[in-house]
């Protein structure tokens, strides 16, 4: 059997308590949403940690609300109940959709929003057993000093491979974020592209001291339109490899502008911005061209175990499908 | 597996008890923080019906239901099972009766190995019990697919299974039906 | 004469099954709708597999491996994993020395390296500590120096670097086996040919992957007994190996195979944790338990050959087959396994359903420098089948002629010999075209669906059985002992595997039906060594056939004498009466009966306790022809398939989807329907899995998905790509077609009521039929598998009407 290795446990009930403890354990906690990320990559060897923070008893990192323009989601929500959810279908639909595309009903029972987009980057070179990295000779992931999948290269480009960061990106949400310092709870709030940096081995810019306690994402109003798209060899099970949202804004009936956020690619997500398509019709040559924008300036590397090339091939259409599908009747007319 | 492993001391072990509920019966469990409900079930509780398969979600031969939802006891901490229940394929049937599920599956041939079952089990009774709530129960094949989406079988090629399923999901229904038209409906 | 059971039924006896049959006015057992017999212990947790025992005092092994692919071991130092409290005992290579294989004549691998590893994963040292935790530790601090050596990954090179030798003493450089065999002259008959069809096919890796993981229990008794439980289907044969490699008289050796979560092949053959865990079961006079994670699964592999092939295949303008060429080069892996096999069964196993005018083939299994490959459900002949079946799919649209129609015109018969000897019996490879060409409404689709749908069509054949054992014996191939007892019931012991297919339901069927007694009566008792007559095991398709004769022999003998004991009773012919629902009665006279319970008191009254044993040996004459190598791949009965497979292909994407495969397979008798059905829809599942999605792949090796050469680069030679049931991708419940099974019964007079295989023959043509629909769907052909929509897309470029 795959053991873990030994470590403590804490399982607090109060989010001061929680982050308390994160303070206290001098790095060695690790937050636990569902595990189903952190858990395999333990059991692997890939991730080391001293203590457990088992964040499920923590009640402020539950519920989904209407706060204003907002919609609230606390990081404490499994993907089964934001894809679930009637409010997230309704106000965020790509969201609901990305998390309902995620692993397996099981996984989605287990896993957290929170954990989901906190989740470490992947790579056929480092998602493997211990055994196997030593074989490997390691790489700057582990134990190792060169990257296998760009030889040379200086940094880690290990693909962030979560499903609702594209989406909640494509939403511009902004995530929420508490430590406990100087005997108080401090927090802070970043748009959610930022969270992310180019570093694979450090991809998620938050201390060790600090939680995500929940996502805000402003409700879009009548002008835009946002979808996900996911694109892996099973429909079930499987990481994404291809996963889009694209968020189009719309002056009438002409497209003003939006994002389109690609992930998969490297440790965060690619972020394109369309004001430059401002004025064109929901077509299919509009569809076309989004897609040829995310072939000119997205390369999917050897990272996530999949033939690259073939990914670079495939995400063009995968993105001309999804704006056909977000321009819906208008592109059938015209 | 004896609880009390051999100390290292290096790496002094830490052991905590845990109470949950496992199909219906309350326990307090001594098991190492470390270790998986899966674990605990198998070689703690003598619970082998559960299986291990990958021992790292990526098959869905370890899926019991964690407070009534399908969940995979291998990438689960036994400590987060404290104060919750379980249930596994040993609770299924009721009084010695094989759940209508159990009969299905064991009339249709829908286990060859039977080694991927226990999980299948438990989430096709999810399904079942999503279908019982549900106002107007309808029974579709997709969406028998969609919730044994995480639970591989190398046996099958899930055919047999999704009869199986259909078949006892077919009978929830007609109970469904049948007491919502029952003498106190029909009144 | 054949051996204990003749074999050769006339059809006036099968006929008289048949009738047997409408006697008993109630749900036939054998033919009925029965689910397996002991499916609710499969329900409930109550079946016990290898990891569910739990000994007290029990150890736990784990097996330290090879970083490399190719080293030479210098030095093995166990002394701080020796020190560790908690760990009892460590094992080395030298200390069982003795090489073993699973075919005799090529034992060519230790449990633990003596002197060499030859792939990564290659097991070289074991421990054996109170926890999986200490023994994890414990081979950590076990200290192995390498002499790195050039690892061969690509079986071109294995062929090409004569300097570089992965078994040293082996005598053809890395070629494991060779075999060239010709019948007829192959050159004259292309020369004529009307049409030549030449084709350059590959065939990828791919494994088993069972869900239950590997595993292994060792406990050695007072009197120095060792019984290992061992999640095999091959327990004869291991019990043979351990006594080999132990040095131990085989009656000191007690194998038994408790419920085993899936083989397919994959456990056919000793693997290193049984090995180490006996031995460490004899240091440490304590039970060990040694369980394989998923990733030494993926090491332990023996799964599908590679291959490369080349065929050229001649045909007359009427589409007759008059002649095969084949060249294939195998690529083996580390170690021979079953490859001596494999290797003859590439051409052997070809030569049916159809007439090959002449037939030539030429293979050579070579080793490299990763895991080792072996049977895999269909061995050996998948490969070849799928160039075969790919090959008459272009000679049909170049000769104009409907595929199916090009297939029945090739067909060879029923009681037919083969271009290569061997004696084929039953035949009802016609029947299945034409149920096949019926469900699927292949007249109004073939060639006639709307661009990026398409419709193929593939047939194959496969052994049940083999008819000679691994080692040479004149011995049974199977055996059941069987008696009654006083309630009514009936003991079967047989030394068979179940490993998911059946058989103790085959088994339980068997005797039910001729004692007259219900499912649920017969308790079967098997693969015990102790207890259970030797069967050789799970493989080759041979169980219904071989232990299924072997039962009907002990039915029939306890049978006929209840009969005669009731019969002097009532005072009628013994042929009169008849056994059936628990009870023993008179034929034509319902009213005549007795409790079958009171037939068994008054048997064993008068002839003392009711017990008889079947024996089953197969025929040694009229099966094959007379030349060295003849005799592999012949077998007693034959098995037949067609498929046809229904595809939708993405021309944007290149992904193919597989809607529906309708498989028509020739059983012979389905003795338990359910179970038949059950097999081909899981033949076709796995079929369809290897053509487009599932891939075993070495990095360092071969072509990658998109076609282009990789890249190895350093330190990564010999690494499974995939290792994870996360990274082999096989198919979910969401990504598996509609499979249609069909069953054809076309009894054979050797199988028992007629049966033949039902476990292997169902997958072969799944692939051919997938990869002939998808050129249907959009006029490309992608002769290297996997169809990857990366290939597909490629392809599609290149179609002519794209320029
Ligand atoms: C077989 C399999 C398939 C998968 N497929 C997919 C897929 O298709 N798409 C996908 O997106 N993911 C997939 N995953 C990965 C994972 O299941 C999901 O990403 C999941 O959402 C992670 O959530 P979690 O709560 O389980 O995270 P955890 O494992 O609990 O945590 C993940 C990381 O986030 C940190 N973390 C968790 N919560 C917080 C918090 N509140 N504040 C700060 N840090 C936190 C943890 O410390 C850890 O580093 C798959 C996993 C498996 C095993
Ligand atoms: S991208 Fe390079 S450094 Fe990062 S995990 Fe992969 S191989 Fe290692
Ligand atoms: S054993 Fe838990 S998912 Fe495979
Ligand atoms: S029945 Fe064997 S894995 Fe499903």
């Amino acid at each position: 059997m795959l053991r873990l290795p030994v470590f403590d446990v804490a399982a607090p009930d109060k989010l001061t308590d929680a982050l308390r403890s994160l303070a206290d354990s001098q790095a060695g906690a690790r937050p636990l949403g569902g595990g189903t990320d952190l858990l395999p990559n333990v059991k692997l060897g890939q991730t080391r940690m001293a203590m457990a923070l088992l964040l499920r008893g923590v009640g402020e990192l539950r519920g989904i609300e209407r706060r204003g323009d907002n919609l609230w989601l606390g990081a404490g929500n499994t993907l089964a109940q934001v894809a679930q959810d009637e409010q997230v279908r309704d106000a965020l639909p790509a969201l609901a959709h990305a998390a309902s595309r995620v692993a397996s009903p099981q996984i989605r029972n287990m896993a957290t929003l929170g954990g989901n987009l906190c989740l470490d980057t992947r790579c056929r070179y480092i998602n493997q057993s211990e055994f196997w990295r030593q074989a490997l000779g390691g790489c700057l992931k582990s134990h190792g000093s060169e990257c296998h999948v760009v030889p040379g290269g200086q940094g880690c480009v290990a693909a962030l491979s979560s499903d609702t960061a594209p989406a909640l990106i494509a939403y511009d949400a902004t995530v929420e974020i508490a430590s406990w310092r100087d005997e108080g709870v401090q927090t802070r709030e970043v748009p959610l592209a930022e969270l992310y940096d180019s570093d694979g081995t450090r991809h998620v810019r938050l201390e060790s001291t600090e939680l995500l306690v929940g996502v805000r994402a402003p409700v879009p109003g009548l002008n835009v339109r946002v979808g996900h798209r996911k694109w892996a060899v099973r429909k079930s099970i499987d990481f994404p490899l291809i996963s889009v949202a694209l968020r189009l804004e719309l002056d009438g009936a002409l497209a003003a502008g939006g994002k389109l956020v690609v992930g998969v690619l490297g440790p965060r997500p690619r972020v394109l911005d369309l004001k430059a398509f401002a004025g064109r019709a929901l077509a299919p040559d509009f569809a076309r061209d989004l897609g040829q924008l995310a072939f000119d300036r997205c390369r999917p590397l050897p990272n996530v175990p999949y033939d690259a090339e073939y990914r670079r091939e495939r995400l063009p259409v995968e993105v001309r499908r999804l704006a056909l599908s977000l321009f819906g009747d208008q592109a059938a007319q015209s | 597996m004896p609880i009390a492993e051999p100390l290292d001391p290096a790496r002094a072990r830490r052991i905590a008890v845990v109470r949950l509920h496992v199909n219906g019966q309350a326990y307090a469990v001594a098991a190492p923080t470390h270790w998986t409900l899966l674990e605990l079930l198998r070689y703690q509780l003598g619970l082998v019906g559960s299986k291990q398969g990958c021992d790292k979600g990526d098959c869905g031969a370890c899926t019991v239901l964690l407070d009534g939802l399908p969940t995979l006891s291998c990438i689960t901490l036994a400590l987060s099972a404290e104060g919750r229940h379980v249930e596994t394929v040993e609770g299924l049937g009721v009084g010695g009766e094989p759940h209508p599920l159990q009969r299905q599956f064991a009339e249709r041939g829908a286990a060859q190995c039977g080694f991927c079952t226990p999980g299948m089990l438990m989430s096709s009774a999810h399904y079942l019990d999503e279908l019982g709530r549900a106002a107007s129960p309808v029974v579709r094949q997709q969406d028998i697919a969609a919730a044994l989406g995480g639970n591989l079988c190398r046996c099958t090629g899930y055919t047999k299974i999704f009869e199986a399923v259909q078949a006892a999901a077919d009978e929830t229904c007609d109970r469904a039906r049948a007491l919502a038209d029952g003498p106190g409906g029909a009144a | 004469m054949n051996g204990p059971i003749s074999g050769d039924k006339t059809a006036a006896q099968l006929h008289r099954l048949a009738v047997d049959e409408v006697a008993t006015d109630t749900v036939a057992i054998l033919g009925g709708r029965h689910g397996k017999h002991d499916a609710l212990d499969l329900m409930t947790g109550a079946a016990g597999y290898t990891d569910d025992i739990s000994l007290p005092r029990m150890l736990h092994c784990k097996i330290l491996r090879s970083p490399h692919a190719h080293a030479r071991v210098l030095a093995v130092d166990t002394s701080r994993a020796e020190a560790l409290d908690g760990v009892h005992a460590v094992l080395v290579g030298a200390e069982l020395p003795i090489p073993y294989g699973v075919i005799p004549w090529t034992p060519d691998e230790n449990a633990l390296a003596l002197h060499k590893v030859r792939y990564v994963g290659d097991p070289v040292a074991a421990v054996a500590a109170e926890s999986e935790d200490l023994a994890n530790e414990a081979c950590r601090r076990i200290d192995v120096r390498y002499e790195v050596l050039p690892a061969l990954i690509e079986p071109e090179d294995a062929l090409a670097r004569t300097d570089v030798k992965i078994h040293e003493d082996n005598k053809h450089g890395n070629v494991t086996k060779r075999v060239q065999l010709a019948f007829g002259d192959v050159e004259a008959a292309l020369a004529g040919a009307e049409l030549v069809i030449e084709g350059h096919y590959r065939f990828h890796g791919s494994t088993h992957a069972p869900i239950e993981p590997h595993c292994a229990v060792a406990v050695v008794d007072g009197k120095g007994l060792l019984t290992v439980w061992s999640a095999t289907q091959v327990p004869h044969y291991l019990q043979r190996e351990l006594a080999k490699v132990l040095e131990l008289p085989m009656r000191q050796i007690r194998v038994i195979q408790p419920a085993v979560g899936g083989a397919f092949g994959g456990k056919s053959e000793p693997f290193a944790l049984e090995f180490c865990a006996a031995r460490l079961a004899q240091k440490t006079g304590r039970p060990v338990k040694c369980l394989y994670t998923r990733e030494e699964v993926f090491l332990a592999h023996r799964g599908r050959h590679p291959f490369d092939m080349r065929y050229r295949t001649g045909f007359a303008a009427d589409g007759r087959i008059l002649a095969v060429d084949s060249r294939a080069l195998l690529d083996g892996g580390a170690y021979s396994s079953f490859g001596l096999v494999t290797t003859y069964y590439s051409g052997q196993l070809l030569a049916a359903p159809y007439v090959f005018g002449s037939y030539r083939f030429d293979s050579t299994r070579v080793y490299t420098n990763k895991p080792a490959c072996g049977p895999k459900r269909g061995h050996g002949s998948v490969q070849p089948r799928f160039a075969l079946e790919v090959q008459l799919d272009k000679a049909s649209r170049a000769l104009g002629i409907d595929p199916i129609e090009l297939r029945r015109r090739n067909f060879m018969g029923e009681h037919a010999t083969t271009v290569n000897g061997f004696h084929v019996g039953s035949n009802g490879f016609l029947l299945c075209l034409d149920a096949v060409e019926r469900a699927s409404g292949w007249r109004d689709k073939w060639g006639k669906l709307r661009p990026g749908r398409g419709i193929g069509v593939a047939g194959s054949c496969y052994i049940s059985g083999t008819n000679y054992c691994i080692y040479p014996t004149d011995l049974p191939q199977s055996a059941v002992q069987m008696a009654l007892d006083r309630s009514g019931r009936v003991r079967v012991f047989a030394g068979t595997s179940d490993i998911g297919q059946g058989s103790t339901t085959m088994l339980a069927t068997i005797a039910a039906h001729e004692l007259g007694v219900e499912l649920d009566d017969v308790r079967v008792v098997a693969a015990d060594s102790d207890l259970c007559p030797v069967d050789l095991g799970a493989y080759s398709s041979r169980i219904t056939l071989m232990a299924g004769n072997a039962c009907l022999q002990a039915a029939r003998t306890l049978g006929e004498r209840i009969r005669g004991i009731v019969a002097d009773v009532w005072g009628i012919a013994a042929d009169q009466v008849v056994l059936a629902r628990r009870r023993a009665s008179e034929a034509g006279n319902p009213e005549r009966w007795m409790p079958i319970q009171e037939a068994f008191l008054l048997a064993e009254g008068k002839l003392g306790l009711l017990g008889a044993t079947g024996s089953y040996n197969t025929p040694k004459t009229g099966v094959h022809g007379d030349y060295r190598g003849g005799t592999i791949g012949a077998s007693p009965a034959y098995s037949f398939t067609a498929h046809v497979a229904e595809v939708q292909v993405d021309e944007e994407t290149g992904e193919v989807e597989v809607v529906q495969v309708w498989c028509a397979h020739d059983c012979g008798k389905a003795i338990s329907p359910v179970l038949v059905e059950g097999q081909i829809e899981g033949s076709v599942y796995m079929g369809a899995a290897e053509a487009v999605m599932e891939l075993h792949e070495v990095m360092g090796s071969g072509l990658r998905s998109d076609g282009r050469k990789r890249d190895p680069g350093p330190g990564r030679d010999g690494l499974l790509a995939a290792s994870s049931l996360l990274d082999y991708r096989m198919p979910t419940s969401l990504d598996v077609p509609q499979l249609s099974a069909l069953i054809v019964e076309a009894p054979d007079a050797r199988g028992p009521y007629g049966a033949k295989e039902a476990g292997e023959g169902p997958l072969h043509s799944a692939i051919p039929a997938i990869a002939n629909a998808v050129f249907d769907a959009v006029g490309v052909r992608v002769d290297h598998l996997p169809i990857t929509p990366a290939k597909v897309l490629r392809a599609l470029r290149e179609r002519p009407d794209r320029c």
